[in-house]
């Protein structure tokens, strides 16, 4: 489903920039050299402001930070860092979709980027019990769980292009905004057990769950990041983004925490968690100001 | 850039910082206390810990009495447990083997939580008491000769007792002090011959089935057990000094009875009862407390969801203002099963279920000073190690249940 998403995407920048390529072949050249002059005045003075309109997409990895720590087991005879959960950070490769709005000035770039985002982070831990007095009676339970997160990403985003030639590198940084739209849950349960009269190494079939009242339903962050506008001359840049978001709330429920039956009953509550995003698109962007009713170009380089 | 053109952009990104931050769902403790679920694990292989009664100390923390596995001995040994407010684990006392089998009720009385015990080599009973900090255990004989204590209760400022005096032959209960000292006591046949006895040391063995001995008070001067009388397990009812009782609700010998009894005031009770394995809801009942009647005759609300002679407890609560009585029981998916009723009609309003993935069983559930339930259980980690458990529900999620 996301694949054709991506796929669709995809297509519909392909489309556009064969359009914007048609329109420039339909240029038409000035015709004297003051009018030339007058029109770059005109062209310059016009650049100073644009619209633009895109889409992005690509990979992301995420990071979460463990703001406090809950688990439905309790310890009473050994330390509960034995049993605490390992996460494990920039691991698994999630997706997003984003469509760009931005606004042009003086080199100053206000943007707002709508982004559909499938995060994706793991954690493992490890219970034990072992007996005193006879080494056989040993069993070991190992618990991965791998949840899966969508947000609807409602970013501000302030931009700044360090040159204005056709290859455009910029910074940006930004708040947002995240709306929870779903999450899951695959819970992998494998394990030793010794007691049985030999050495049983087990495997139980993964659990899939959702997990959606398990997160809140909005957090937010700050976000951070740089990028390149290549200029292809007819209309359109090629865009390649790279932005780190920072989370700043907890993306955890805390009144659902111990809402799953299935998850509580063996020991597992979500930890209070801050989310951070390290997000890689590639896009394009298209102006949404033209020069004439032509769609002549804006950009002159 | 002017200063008041720098002034303008910093408040914009504060009221656009401002603006995104708002919509956050925000942590608060009071969350936490409001619901939990919380296994008390043990890594050691052969440990093994039930609890049985459960009470809220004034710090909002959970007060467990439990029993453990010995090794030396075929009795139950003490085990205490201190949960702080949010269910996290905060000292345990094992104690030793000179008291054993402990029972129901946990009774908090002028800042010390009470329970009944017994020695393990004169089966004599004993009153033990602990603070709600769990300091030390204070263990006291019970006047009397009282032996084998299979439930209690507080009533009046005294406890009332059910034992078993295996000389006689006899369940007798008893009103004991708060030092220890018999006020009254009175025995009561439960037949001849060693197959009457042989399920009662059963149960205190654990070897088979844990039969649901209560005992408390109806009303000025009548008292009722649920024991052993005349060959049956029945709901006797007695001004513990008649040499006869002055009501009798018998079941069938051990295969029928009732597995919870509470007063409702008068003649009404909310109770359950067992017959041969099946399990009988009945919120809402008028008990004969005189005379003989049976149990079987009384019907009831037929609940297969139950396991087999089902351990049962009522709770009466209150929820948004309303009266409700809540059963707590094991259901054959290996649940905890909660079971809500109007309390003034009987009439049946929701469930809801606790525990999944590994097997729970009850041990009893308690209104919290939220207005929350918690309900405590022994829970199986890995589908074998048995351990303690407490499920909080918050009020909120209480009032679902009634709607």
């Amino acid at each position: 489903m996301f694949k054709m998403k991506r796929l669709s995407l995809l297509l519909l920048c392909c489309l556009l920039i064969t359009a914007a390529s048609g329109q420039e072949k339909k240029r038409k050249k000035p015709s004297s050299p003051a009018y030339k002059e007058k029109k770059a005045r005109e062209d310059a003075k016009f650049l100073n402001k644009q619209w633009w309109l895109g889409f992005k997409a690509g990979a992301n990895y995420s990071k979460v930070s463990v703001e406090k720590t809950y688990s439905a087991i309790s310890p009473t005879n050994y330390e509960f860092s034995s049993i605490a959960k390992k996460y494990k950070n920039y691991d698994l490769v999630g997706s997003q979709a984003t469509l760009e709005v931005t606004f042009y000035f003086k080199g100053f770039s206000f943007s707002f980027q709508p982004t559909y985002q499938h995060s994706r982070f793991f954690y493992t831990n490890s219970y034990e019990w072992s007996s005193e007095t006879d080494a056989d009676n040993h069993v070991q339970l190992n618990f991965e769980q791998e949840q899966k997160v969508d947000h609807a990403i409602i970013p501000l985003i302030v931009k700044y292009d360090i040159t204005g030639d056709k290859i455009r590198p910029y910074v940006q940084i930004g708040v947002y905004s995240a709306i929870l739209i779903n999450a899951s849950k695959e819970v992998s349960i494998n394990g030793i057990d010794n007691a049985a009269g030999g050495v049983n190494e087990f495997k139980d079939e993964a659990l899939i769950l959702g997990a959606k009242d398990l997160f809140a339903k909005n957090h937010w962050g700050l976000l951070g990041g740089a990028g390149l506008n290549y200029n292809l001359g007819n209309n359109v840049r090629l865009n390649l983004d790279v932005i780190y978001r920072y989370g700043m709330s907890n993306i955890v429920s805390t009144k659902n925490r111990y809402d799953s039956d299935r998850l509580a009953g063996v020991g597992d509550a979500m930890d209070d968690l801050t989310l951070d995003n390290l997000t890689i698109s590639v896009g394009c962007l298209f102006p949404l100001r033209f020069l004439s009713s032509g769609f002549k170009t804006l950009d002159l380089k | 850039m002017s200063p008041v053109m720098t002034r303008k952009i910093y408040i914009l990104i504060l009221f656009i910082v401002g603006m995104f931050s708002s919509c956050t769902e925000e942590s608060n403790p009071v969350y936490d206390t409001d619901n939990f679920t919380t296994i008390f694990d043990n890594n050691q292989f052969d440990a093994s810990f039930f609890p049985i009664d459960m009470r809220q100390t004034p710090d909002g923390g959970y007060l467990i009495l439990g029993g453990r596995k010995l090794d030396e001995s075929d009795f139950t040994g003490i085990y205490l447990l201190k949960a702080d407010k949010f269910g996290n684990f905060v000292k345990e006392i094992e104690v030793d083997e000179t008291s054993v089998n402990p029972i129901a009720k946990l009774t908090a009385f002028q800042n010390k939580y009470y329970f009944f015990c017994m020695d393990p080599i004169t089966q004599e009973a004993q009153l033990a008491d602990v603070d709600a900090e769990l300091g030390a255990v204070t263990i006291t004989p019970v006047q009397g000769g009282l032996t084998y204590p299979t439930a209690a209760s507080f009533v009046d400022d005294h406890f009332a007792l059910l034992s078993y005096d295996n000389g006689n032959k006899e369940s007798v209960i008893s009103l004991i002090s708060v030092s220890g000292g018999v006020q009254a006591s009175k025995g009561y046949s439960i037949g001849t011959g060693e197959d009457v006895e042989e399920p009662i040391i059963n149960h205190f063995i654990r070897t088979g089935r844990q039969f649901p001995f209560e005992v408390g008070k109806v009303s000025s001067n009548l008292y009722f057990f649920n024991g052993f009388f005349n060959y049956t397990f029945s709901l006797v009812f007695t001004d513990i000094s008649s040499d006869d009782p002055q009501g009798v609700v018998q079941g069938q010998q051990d295969d029928g009875g009732f597995s919870a009894v509470t007063s409702l005031g008068g003649s009404k009770f909310a109770s359950s009862r067992f017959n041969f394995g099946d399990n009988f809801v009945l919120p809402n009942e008028n008990l004969s407390t005189t005379g003989n009647s049976s149990s079987t005759d009384l019907g009831g609300y037929s609940l297969p969801e139950m396991v087999e002679n089902a351990s049962v407890r009522i709770l009466r609560a209150t929820i948004d203002s309303k009266n409700v009585l809540i059963y707590g029981t094991d259901t054959k998916s290996k649940q905890i099963g909660l079971l809500f009723y109007e309390e003034s009609a009987g009439t049946f309003l929701s469930s809801r279920y606790l525990g999944f993935s590994n097997p729970f069983e009850i041990a009893n559930l308690i209104q919290t000073e939220d207005g929350g339930l918690a309900v405590c259980g022994t829970t199986y980690l890995a589908g074998r190690f048995p351990r303690i458990c407490i499920f909080k529900l918050s009020k909120a999620k209480l009032s679902e249940n009634l709607n």
